[in-house]
Formats: structure tokens, sequence, C-alpha cells
């Protein structure tokens, strides 16, 4: 059987960008059918290990993500959290 | 009457490579469980070789003619990264295509209630020159067309609930409008097709893609609320089966969830539409399950069912 995954990097240590793209060859090779059945198993948990690490490092840019508070004369004084991410 | 068990020794002969799923222990360890006293009244009857003019109504010559080239002397041939032939693997495809047709051909002639034929390569994923997903012959296909054109039936369904969807049966008859074809499988997953908008050219395809984690409340949900009532409407003289295990929760190839109940439950489902609308003629053939103990099991589960019906 052929492994069609090839050389992989830990999912763990990739960047979102790294993730992201990975993901969206992942999702194109599933829905193009150009995978083994023997390995179409491995290929989606990879997917899904890919978009775990996705949401786990947007939920963390989220969290650091904060309004720049301005005053009158619009110079930046603090930052506060931003509501509805 | 009684359940026939169609099957040959030719089945443990085609032989795939070290390491591959869909080895000859699948089968050694369904015939090991239908073993047992409980399936002492099955009507046991050996596979013959199927006949040209079946294969011919689903493959054309020249892919007959590529299958029977590609024999190797020793070891394998591959013909996809899945599909390899041994040297025992043509007359096990040919016996495998056979034990379908023989199947059928008990049950419509009132010899046996239902059948199952215990064979394999599988059959699902072959299309009509392809060979891939591990099969070379569309064997429920091809026990259809025979049913319909050797023996006068008028429309026929196939039902699939095999893990993966069946695309070489949906190939095979989604333009001839007197099969019905039905699959739930896992989506994502091999071999990609099988989406709810592929309906076939009359309209008689039905697809029930199922997310990743599907359990039995789900997998019930899809062939309660979609599949057999589509199936029912279509009114078929005869229900064949592509009875794939492989949506087991233990199976290592794919993530749904169901057990050997959800097999057992969806196989007496089956049972009471062909008893409203087939005389009961379920004629059901074994395609993929790839944990030997799940599959073992849950095929005892199924064909306990089917002799349960047909007593």
């Amino acid at each position: 059987m052929t492994d069609t995954t090839g050389e992989q990097s830990p999912v763990s240590e990739m960047s979102f960008e790294d993730a992201m793209r990975e993901l969206e060859r992942v999702v194109s090779q599933l829905e193009a059918g150009d995978v083994a059945l023997a390995e179409s198993i491995r290929l989606y948990e990879r997917g899904a290990e890919l978009k775990a690490q996705c949401d786990k490092l947007l939920r963390a840019a989220e969290e650091k993500v904060a309004q720049i508070v301005a005053n009158e004369a619009g110079e930046a004084t603090g930052t506060k959290p931003v509501e509805g991410l | 009457m009684t359940t026939a068990l169609v099957t040959h020794p030719a089945s443990l002969t085609h032989v795939t490579p070290p390491g591959h799923p869909e080895q000859v222990a699948r089968l050694e360890y369904v015939l090991a469980a239908l073993e047992a006293e409980r399936f002492a009244d099955l009507r046991r009857e050996t596979a013959p070789l199927v006949a040209d003019d079946d294969l011919l109504r689903c493959h054309p010559l020249d892919y007959i003619q590529l299958i029977r080239d590609s024999v190797p002397d020793s070891g394998w041939r591959p013909l996809d990264a899945d599909t390899h032939m041994s040297p025992g693997s043509l007359d096990a495809s040919l016996r495998g295509a056979g034990a379908n047709v023989k199947a059928a051909e008990l049950v419509i002639t009132g010899e046996a209630a239902n059948a199952f034929a215990a064979v394999r390569p599988p059959g699902h994923h072959a299309e009509r020159a392809t060979a891939m997903g591990f099969c070379f012959f569309g064997n429920v296909s091809i026990a259809a067309k025979n049913a319909l054109d050797h023996h006068g039936l008028g429309r026929v369904a196939i039902l699939d609930f095999d893990v993966h969807h069946g695309n070489g049966t949906q190939d095979l008859v989604e333009e001839d409008a007197r099969i019905f074809f039905a699959s739930s499988h896992q989506m994502p997953l091999y071999p990609g097709t099988g989406a709810a908008h592929e309906t076939g050219a009359h309209d008689n395809v039905l697809n029930v893609p199922l997310a990743p984690g599907t359990g039995s409340s789900g997998f019930r949900r899809a062939w309660q609320d979609q599949i057999l009532p589509a199936c029912a409407d279509f009114r078929p003289d005869m229900v064949f089966v592509s009875a794939g295990f492989d949506a087991h929760r233990a199976d290592p190839l794919a993530n749904l969830e169901l057990t050997e109940d959800d097999f057992a439950w969806v196989t007496r489902a089956i049972c009471d539409l062909a008893d409203d609308t087939a005389d009961g003629r379920v004629v059901s053939t074994l395609e993929g399950g790839y944990d030997l103990s799940a599959l073992a099991a849950s095929t005892a589960a199924h064909v306990a069912v089917l002799m349960e019906r047909g007593a």
C-alpha cells in the first residue's frame, strides 16, 4: 500500500498557516477520492488533527486580540478586551 | 424454507500483500462464526464461476480480458494502490460474482427464502472498467442485472450499509431505471463520492452521507427516515444488500460507531421492507469489515436475522 501522506511534521508544532494549508490539501484529496482506501482513514484523522490545531491557534490568537483605546486627541492610551470574538 | 449460505474455498485463495486489511483471515473468521450451532440449518451452497454473459451485463469485454490477463504467476500485480491480484484472485473474483448470482437464483426459484453470499474479494467499488478499493467485479450489480434480464423481475433495489460509498455499484446501475440504489456511508472518506446530490439518471440513487463519529441513532435515523421509505416507494421485487460491516466502532478503516445490534436492526428493517414489497426476498453479500472479531460478530448477527426471517 502506498503512503499517500508522505513525510509529516508533528501537527502540534505547526503554525496556523501551515496547518491550514495542509488541511486544505487533505480536504481536496479526500473530496477528489485521490487516496487509497486503506490510507483514507489515516488522511481523515490527519485532517481532524490539523483542524483541531487550527482551532487551538485561532482561539489563542483571539484571546490576544485587544482593542486599542484612544483619548480625545486620538492618541493610544491602552487596550481593552474585544467583545464578540 | 430456509436461508442459503453461498461460498467457495476459492474465496480464500485471493491473497493480499502482508498487512493488507482485506485479508484471507476476514472470510476465515466469518465462516468460523457461521459454523456455530445456531447456524446449523443454513442451506450451504457452493458458488459457481460467474457466466460471461452475466459479467458482460456490467463490465466491457476488454476490461474483463484485462483482469484475466493481470493474474501473476506468483506474488502480486497491483491494479491500484489498494487492489492487488494474486494467482488465486481471478478464480476468487469469478466465484464471488457467481455466488451472488447463485444466491439470487436460489431465492427467485423459491429454494431459499433469503440468502447470504460469504465471499471475497468484495465488489461495490468496482466500476465498469476500473478495479479499485479491493474490488474487481461488481458482484451485487451483476446478480441484480441477472435477476432483471434473465429471471424477468421488474425492479430490484440494492441497499448498501458498508461504511464506504458504493461508487462501483452506483456507476453500474445509476442509468438503469429498473434498479434503485441507496447507500449510507461516512463522509469524508474513501472514495470521495456519494454526496446527497448524486441521485442517478432516473432519481434512482439515494446517498445518505454520515458525519464521522455517527453512532446508532444517526445511522438508524438515516435508514428509518430516508433510505427505507424511498426504497418502499420504489416497490422492488427483490432487495439486494451490500453488507459491509466496517461502520462498526472497532473497525480500523473508518470512524462510525455502530455495533452488532445496529447491523441486526438494519437487517430486520430491510427484511420488513422486503416482506411488504418483495415476498421477503433478500439477497445479501459481504463487502467490507476489517476488524476480524467485529466482522465475525456482525456478520453472525446479520445472518441470524436472515435465518429468523427466512424460517
